[in-house]
């Protein structure tokens, strides 16, 4: 069954058109993911508009290979000019960037290829083996589940804000609301229209979302007149070869660095909100943790740069699986990724695999296929690199919103789409100023019918609440989302010494195994008594040290 | 001082923003039909985003420094500073407003050569040989990229009341 997926997607596939697409794609997202201010969501969303008139296949084929092609490219500008293509290569820069100034850039650029490679084949395999199981385990959720899945996935995002938890949740509601605009899907009302035609369609999500974040971020990039008038590089001969061999022998040497790092990075890109930006600097904190030679950290190692590239490109393999077996958008770039899908007509979710297994399977091949490409196209894209840098950032920020322009009106040959990409990017600038978070409201956006759908059909098979506090996975997502509402409260009341703190993590382990010994069945019901029995072990521990999180040294 | 005003200017607004939300809430028709209101779901937002921008507006005030994140600029005072430090932003909203407004009469290709021309002569100022490169730049992307969707993706992009009198 598996291998005829396999194959029925590997069919649909393997043919020049796709190819040349795919090629097209990655080569896109390197040079993309390699411009300072240029972020890989933002070359995803601005392929949307390309893909809306091929099958599906090829257009989310496409839009793959540019997020694959965009998370590797951060590598080019972090290692070469010191400053991250992307928030998802930060930590790339920090042994990266002394690498090839002490005289070894093509060592170093190899390396980052490489561990990119790693990362990216390590998530593709976890995507194809775990999305399906996951899935079988989302056919469990009922709409109380599903609406407090949502919910979870709106706190989480806004958490991860984190001392600005108020504004992420405030970003967050303005997205749902922003999505109740128009007629409603459950009985075609007119919502919030203002007498207005344009509005009683509703905003276009992708407008929405291009305005939010390309249109605002590029007038961030061209604030300051100096600035934009600045190229991002004026050397004129960078030239450099990637060295491969040496690089993959580093690479091999190091392994467990790299199994370690693409672990993080899945497990992260599985986690609502929290992208690449977070697993790099992860990967690289615990690289150094677990070196033998923390101290050389910082000073142009290999360590520094596998931790964090085979973090970065493992990520998307996480938020992939997530949206495909739950429909729940991981960040940013899987949110327009599930706009990509809708607009083909396909709605992810807990049937998804089962219902188009050969679409299913083919974004799980392309998503391998673009990784192979990247390793080859990388080196081609590196001397395009070199003279895109040298191009004022005013010229490309205009020449892309020009862009944005055409490809907005596009999408369904609407004018109202492209005063909604006006007001929104206006709405993302002022948000982005004044410190609101972006993801969470792109997320409320993109699940907020989601989750009045699922609402609507919970009220329509029961209109009692309790449903939401009896039903197991529902009362599993409102711990879970309660839990991590107090995060951040938790981290700074933790560093203050705060009694209660004590209790945060024992609390939730009790919490947590309550819905899951609900759910019955073995492995749930161990599940349940390893959380209780961990949550004892540490009530125990803190108690030995006096309540407190670690025992005072006694010094003489 | 000033951050903690402006986080309050901020949540002020929000609130008011919600109360308008919620004032137009009530032209939403109920129907005969279904369990949920189409009016409920956003009310149950509005709420929501209410209680949470008078938390904000709470904690401005109170001078949490946490929530005082909006940027410190460093521009200089005064509506003469303000529109210096955000020059290029408000050029870039008013002339995409101007494109906007334009484009039932120029058309997409037209408008948008324009546009990006424009825009990359203020961004980037008009000395020299710019006028010439930025012409020919608008020219070949936006040609290129009009091109592309139209005769490679057979979108029907605007043709505009100026090109269709020819």
């Amino acid at each position: 069954m598996v291998i005829d997926n396999i194959l029925g997607a590997i069919d649909v596939l393997a043919n020049g058109h796709a190819m040349l697409l795919m090629a097209v794609g990655v080569a896109g997202g390197l040079i993309a993911g390699a411009i300072p201010g240029f972020t890989i969501a933002m070359a995803v969303v601005l392929t949307l508009p390309f893909t809306f008139g091929m099958p599906a296949h090829l257009g989310l084929a496409t839009m793959v290979s540019v997020l694959v092609g965009g998370l590797s490219g951060g590598l080019m500008a972090g290692i070469l000019t010191g400053i991250p293509g992307t928030p998802s290569s930060v930590a790339t820069t920090f042994d990266g960037f002394p690498m090839a100034r002490n005289g070894e850039p093509g060592l170093a650029l190899g390396i980052g290829v490489w561990s990119s490679f790693c990362g990216g084949i390590i998530s593709a395999v976890l995507l194809m083996t775990m999305a399906p199981q996951l899935a079988q385990i989302g056919l469990e959720f009922n709409p109380w589940g599903y609406f407090m899945l949502v919910i979870f996935a709106l706190t989480i995002t806004a958490s991860l804000a984190g001392k600005n938890m108020v504004k992420g949740l405030i970003a967050g509601a303005l997205g749902l609301l922003v999505r109740t605009v128009g007629e409603d899907e459950a009985a075609g009302m007119a919502r919030f229209d203002f007498g207005s035609d344009g509005l009683l369609g509703g905003f276009d999500f992708i407008a929405v979302l291009i305005g939010l974040f390309a249109f605002s971020q590029l007038l961030n990039d061209v604030r300051d007149p100096e600035k934009a008038k600045k190229s991002l590089t004026q050397q004129s001969n960078m030239q450099v070869r990637i060295e491969h061999r040496r690089a993959i022998a580093e690479i091999l040497k190091r392994w467990q660095i790299v199994t370690r790092s693409s672990l993080i990075g899945v497990f992260t890109g599985i986690l609502p909100g929290a992208g690449g930006s977070i697993a790099n600097i992860l990967a690289y904190d615990q690289a150094k943790k677990a070196s033998k030679y923390p101290e050389k950290f910082g000073t142009g190692i290999p360590d520094g740069i596998i931790a964090p590239e085979s973090s970065n490109n493992a990520v998307e393999g996480g938020a992939l699986i997530i949206l495909m077996a739950l429909g729940i958008p991981g960040d940013v770039t899987a949110a327009i990724m599930l706009g990509a899908l809708l607009m083909h007509d396909v709605v992810p979710g807990p049937s998804f695999i089962t219902d188009e297994p050969v679409l299913a399977y083919s974004i799980f091949i392309s998503f391998f296929i673009a990784t192979f490409m990247m390793i080859g196209l990388q080196s081609i894209m590196l001397k395009v690199f070199v003279r895109v840098t040298k191009v004022p950032m005013y010229v490309l920020a205009s020449i892309i919103l020009g862009f944005c322009g055409i490809g907005v009106f596009a999408l369904q040959n609407v004018t109202f789409d492209l005063w909604t990409l006006l007001w929104f990017g206006i709405l993302g600038f002022t948000m982005r100023h004044f410190g609101f978070p972006l993801a969470p409201m792109i997320l409320g956006v993109v699940l907020g019918n989601i989750a009045e759908l699922n609402l609507a059909r919970a009220l329509a098979i029961n209109s009692d609440l309790t449903p939401f506090f009896t039903r197991p996975w529902s009362l599993f997502f409102m711990i879970v989302a309660g839990f991590s509402a107090l995060f951040p409260l938790f981290q700074g009341h933790r560093v203050k010494e705060k009694f209660w703190t004590l209790f945060y993590l024992p609390a939730a382990c009790f919490a947590v195994s309550l819905p899951l010994f609900m759910m019955g069945g073995i492995p749930r019901t161990v599940l349940a008594m390893v959380l209780i029995a961990y949550g004892a072990y540490q009530l125990w521990r803190r108690r030995q040290n006096g309540w407190r999180f670690q025992a005072k040294e006694n010094t003489p | 001082m000033e951050r903690l005003n402006r986080d309050s200017v901020i949540a002020i607004t929000l609130l008011l923003f919600c109360g308008v939300f919620f004032w137009a809430s009530f032209d939403i028709r109920t129907p005969n039909y279904g369990v949920l209101k189409p009016s409920t779901w956003p009310r149950v937002v509005i709420g929501i985003l209410s209680f949470l921008s008078l938390i904000y507006l709470i904690q401005s005030l109170k001078g949490n420094p946490e929530i005082a994140t909006a940027k410190k600029s460093d521009r200089e005072s005064g509506l003469r500073g303000w529109i210096d430090y955000w020059r290029n932003p408000l050029w870039c909203f008013g002339l995409f407003f101007v494109y906007l407004t334009l484009l039932p009469v120029l058309g997409m290709l037209i408008d948008g050569i324009a546009f990006v021309y424009v825009l990359m002569g203020v961004l980037g100022g008009w000395d020299g040989k710019k006028p010439l490169v930025h012409a020919y730049i608008a020219v070949l992307t936006i040609g290129s990229m009009w091109s592309l969707f139209t005769f490679g993706l057979n979108v029907m992009l605007p043709s505009g009341m100026f090109m269709d009198s020819f």
